[in-house]
């Protein structure tokens, strides 16, 4: 009992620090992952690309729209008014809408026009944003309301409204505007004060639903033709944005940013499908040739995929083109009857001809990102790494034991097996490094004219780096016709040539250490300095040179896993480790640091070991 | 009081053991030259007890390097036991100890003990009985296997008398043996080597800074001035032997101690 209480005083701060050790793991996990995590999260190349198969855009008032596949019974089928998810919602009983269907769809019949800007549906609309799909002229309609900054407090006329600019109302009473209120920019002008704790709102984009129960809906201008209400779910189509004016060319897509790689895309102007194919010239680009033959007599011409301007980069003249300067040799000529990507990841294109003013650039397959593939939260992107830099440690520990058995002990590449080979490379480094400090300690304490001719020199060599050392060693032993691969040499050498250098000058303090008065004594008895040295400035030394010894040993392990390394030497921790890292086995290098750190301990208590055997005097009570 | 000229032998009939003349010491430094003793002369006879007493800077212990031949002095001349002090050493004539118990830490009691033995090449088993018989005499017969760093300081110091006394030399030279030690030690200390005094028979050279020390264990007290250091007078202590605790308490003690006090006094 006494004497177990006694050892965990003496362990137990090693104890502590290792828990805290292991604890700091966790945040310095998540410290060095999370940007990681993050990274993953915001790089569009690795989103989830998913694939729409729209309808038109151009949805008639009235029309039936077909689908592919028909959704669950008794749903209650409502229009998407963005592409996007869509949440189950057992409650109000809508539900999501699977990639194209195919069902009877009926679009229901006209709003009574209440006024110019306000209207009522035969049916009720749910107030939120997805809940309705209201078309104009087979448009698309987009809804959204904003409420004042301002409260209601039964007493302000004045209310301030952020990015609106339609009509007013309040709770689910439209408001005439010139009778009810007055609009000065952002600011509205009630004739009476609206009641304490109403809602004021204003109409921000398309229309608002005012009173979804009695369908009562608020445009923000007249709305031209029919307002109907899509009674059915319709994945829409994807308008370009950019307007038609009878002049633009360009267009961006705002969702359908994969253009690019994308061979299902189809994109049309009104209800002509524009031609993907771009044509090749009939003539080889050889960096020489300008004029080019091409199928068609018209096209956006474009070199390496960028469009060329006609008139000032080339010439047409029927299907033959003529450049200004010939194209380089090998270049990629095409032309483009329809349309070209300007921007693929960013869902631009270039039109051939601008389309007529009103008319509408849309796509009805496309590809976009849907989500991150990591996930959707940051901690769900940092648990989906391939690789930590620093694993938590407990993931650490569920590899050592498959790990140490993933080889078995006959096979070279075990874990145990690297392990012993390492020690033995440092151990032969030690005893080589030991011999020729403790030779060198001696002879410079003997003859001091060599100490001052050699110890610049034993200085400068431990400023060589020993990585660019290794190359030229294993080129020497190489050419005395040494397998370096499979050798115990290059080891023994890098770390002897390590570990030497505290041993010579740990030995050479440790021979000079002695007491004045102890050689005085030897003196007294008239010894001779070769019993000088053995049996007083040798056993003085002692402490000092293991004192260096281990000193030398940490530097001596290191040198001993680069030799490995640079050796190619398969059989060693330092190719293990080396191995790992390559192969991105983060925790398993992890796993092989701590091996490393162990044997470095554990070198270091063999050489305390050998010194309470062999300095026994040192031992304290 | 019988105070004598330095030189003139106490004891006629004894053989002389050490026989200074003219000595001087210059130790010469970077700047400046120190004189650490100047035309000393002394003679020491066979089984004298000779306490070397004086404040610090007067050559007390360069005296005692000097006839050890660990220095070489500047001038002067040096006889022990009638060879130079080189011989003597060679032929280990004396055995020294320091101030400080100078104890190797690497080896045990016996063995620092046995060192001087092994350095003359006697053979093992002899030398074993040898340094057991002496830490008998030390009383440290227990300690044999200890380290010296298990050792008190007094014991340490004892050690160091019997590693001293190791291959029995005629002439014992003590650098302040006691001075690292609290005042009960020390005159326990003082007992045991007057003890051991009278059993081997040996010649004593005793450098001390303590009066009542250099009064109870000598014979005589060379009492020495600093700047120059040399040799001012030679005190006979004719206090009776065999002395013990009471000695210390004597009228006769008293009147020495107080002597050597004035004597330092006035020379200093």
């Amino acid at each position: 009992m006494d004497g177990s209480t006694a050892r965990w005083r003496v362990w137990w701060p090693v104890v502590a620090t290792l828990i805290v050790v292991v604890l700091l793991g966790y945040p310095l996990a998540l410290l060095f992952g999370l940007p990681l995590a993050r990274r993953d999260m915001l790089d569009l190349r690795k989103w989830i690309k998913e694939t729409v198969e729209a309808q038109a855009p151009l949805v008639p008032a009235g029309a039936t729209l077909h689908y592919n596949a028909a959704p669950a019974a008794g749903a209650l089928i409502w229009r998407q008014a963005l592409i996007g998810r869509a949440q189950v919602d057992p409650g109000t009983e809508r539900v999501p809408v699977p990639n194209g269907f195919d069902a009877p769809v009926t679009i229901g019949p006209p709003f009574e026009r209440l006024g110019p800007v306000l209207f009522r549906g035969a049916t009720p609309l749910a107030a939120d944003e997805a809940g309705t799909a209201i078309y104009t002229a087979g448009r698309l309609q987009m809804q959204g309301s904003v409420l004042a900054l301002e409260r209601p407090d039964g007493q302000a006329t004045r209310y301030t409204f952020g990015n609106a600019g339609g009509p007013v109302f309040i709770d689910v009473r439209p408001l005439e505007e010139g009778t009810d209120y007055l609009v000065d920019g952002d600011v509205v002008v009630f004739a009476e004060a609206p009641p304490f704790g109403s809602q004021i709102r204003r109409v921000s984009s398309d229309y608002a639903v005012v009173d979804g129960s009695s369908g009562l809906v608020l445009f923000a201008s007249p709305p031209e033709g029919n307002v109907v209400l899509a009674e059915s779910a319709v994945r829409l189509a994807e308008v370009l944005a950019g307007e038609a004016d009878g002049t633009n060319l360009r267009f961006r897509f705002a969702r359908a940013n994969i253009l690019d790689g994308d061979g299902r895309r189809r994109v049309f102007v009104e209800d002509r499908l524009l031609n993907p194919v771009a044509e090749r010239a009939e003539e080889r680009v050889d960096g020489d040739r300008a004029t080019f033959t091409f199928e068609s007599d018209a096209g956006i011409v474009a070199v390496d995929g960028v469009p060329s301007t006609e008139g000032r980069d080339f010439s047409r003249s029927g299907r033959r083109v003529t450049f200004a300067q010939p194209p380089p040799r090998n270049a990629r000529l095409r032309q483009h009857p329809d349309y070209i990507l300007v921007d693929p990841e960013g869902g631009e294109i270039l039109v051939a001809a601008a389309p007529t003013a009103g008319e509408l650039v849309w796509t009805d397959r496309y590809t976009f990102y849907a989500e991150p593939s990591c996930g959707n939260t940051l901690i769900a992107c940092f648990f989906a790494l391939p690789q930590h830099p620093v694993p938590f440690p407990h993931w650490i520990a569920e590899r050592v034991g498959p790990f140490f058995g993933k080889f078995a002990l006959t096979d070279e590449r075990n874990v145990v097996r690297a392990t012993l080979y390492t020690t033995l490379g440092t151990l032969s480094a030690l005893v080589l490094g030991g011999a020729i400090g403790i030779l060198l300690a001696v002879v410079f304490v003997l003859l001091r004219p060599i100490e001052r001719a050699l110890l610049p020199w034993v200085i400068a060599s431990q400023t060589v780096p020993i990585i660019a050392l290794v190359p030229v060693l294993l080129l020497v032993l190489g050419n005395f016709g040494i397998t370096i691969q499979t050798s115990l040499l290059p080891t023994a050498i890098i770390g002897g040539y390590i570990t030497f250098f505290p041993v010579v000058v740990g030995t050479v303090k440790g021979l000079r250490s002695v007491d004045p008065l102890a050689l005085d004594l030897m003196r007294s008895y008239a010894a001779s300095s070769a019993q000088v040295f053995v049996k007083v400035r040798f056993p003085a030394a002692v402490p000092f040179f293991f004192t260096s010894l281990k000193l030398g040993t940490a530097a001596a392990l290191v040198g001993a896993l680069v030799a490995e390394t640079e050796s190619n030497n398969r059989r060693g921790l330092g190719f293990q480790i080396l191995g790992q890292v390559q192969s991105g086995n983060v925790a398993d290098v992890w796993i092989l640091l701590i091996i490393s750190g162990i044997l470095g301990i554990g070198l270091v208590a063999l050489i305390g070991l050998l010194e309470r055997l062999l300095a026994p005097w040192r031992r304290r009570a | 009081m019988t105070d004598t000229q330095p030189d003139a032998p106490s004891d006629a009939a004894a053989p002389a053991v050490i026989d200074i003349e003219g000595l001087s010491m210059v130790y010469r430094g970077r700047s400046q030259e120190t004189v650490a003793l100047k035309d000393a002369n002394l003679t020491v006879r066979a089984g004298e007890f000779i306490s070397l007493i004086g404040p610090s800077g007067c050559g007390k212990t360069t005296l005692l390097r000097l006839v050890a031949d660990l220095i070489q002095p500047s001038s002067g001349h040096i006889q022990v036991a009638g060879k130079t002090p080189r011989e003597a050493r060679l032929e280990r004539a004396y055995g020294y100890v320091f101030q400080a118990p100078v104890l190797y830490d690497w080896r045990t009691v016996i063995s620092n003990v046995m060192l001087p033995l092994e350095i003359m090449g006697i053979e093992r088993q002899r030398r074993r009985e040898r340094a057991a018989d002496l830490l008998t005499m030390v009383g440290l017969e227990d300690f044999q296997r200890q380290y010296p760093w298990q050792l008190s300081g007094g014991m340490q110091q004892r050690v160091s008398i019997a590693r001293a006394l190791a291959f029995d030399p005629k002439l014992l030279l003590m650098d302040e043996p006691f001075g690292a030690l609290d005042e009960i030690t020390r005159e326990a200390m003082n007992l045991e080597l007057l003890r051991i005094w009278q059993e081997t028979g040996k010649t004593v050279v005793f450098v001390t800074h303590s009066i009542p020390e250099a009064v109870f264990l000598s014979t005589r007290i060379v009492v020495m001035t600093p700047r120059p250091g040399k040799i001012e007078r030679v005190v006979e202590v004719d206090l009776p032997y065999p002395r013990d605790e009471r000695t210390r308490e004597s009228e006769r003690f008293f009147e020495l101690a107080t002597h050597v006090r004035e004597t330092l006094r006035e020379t200093h």
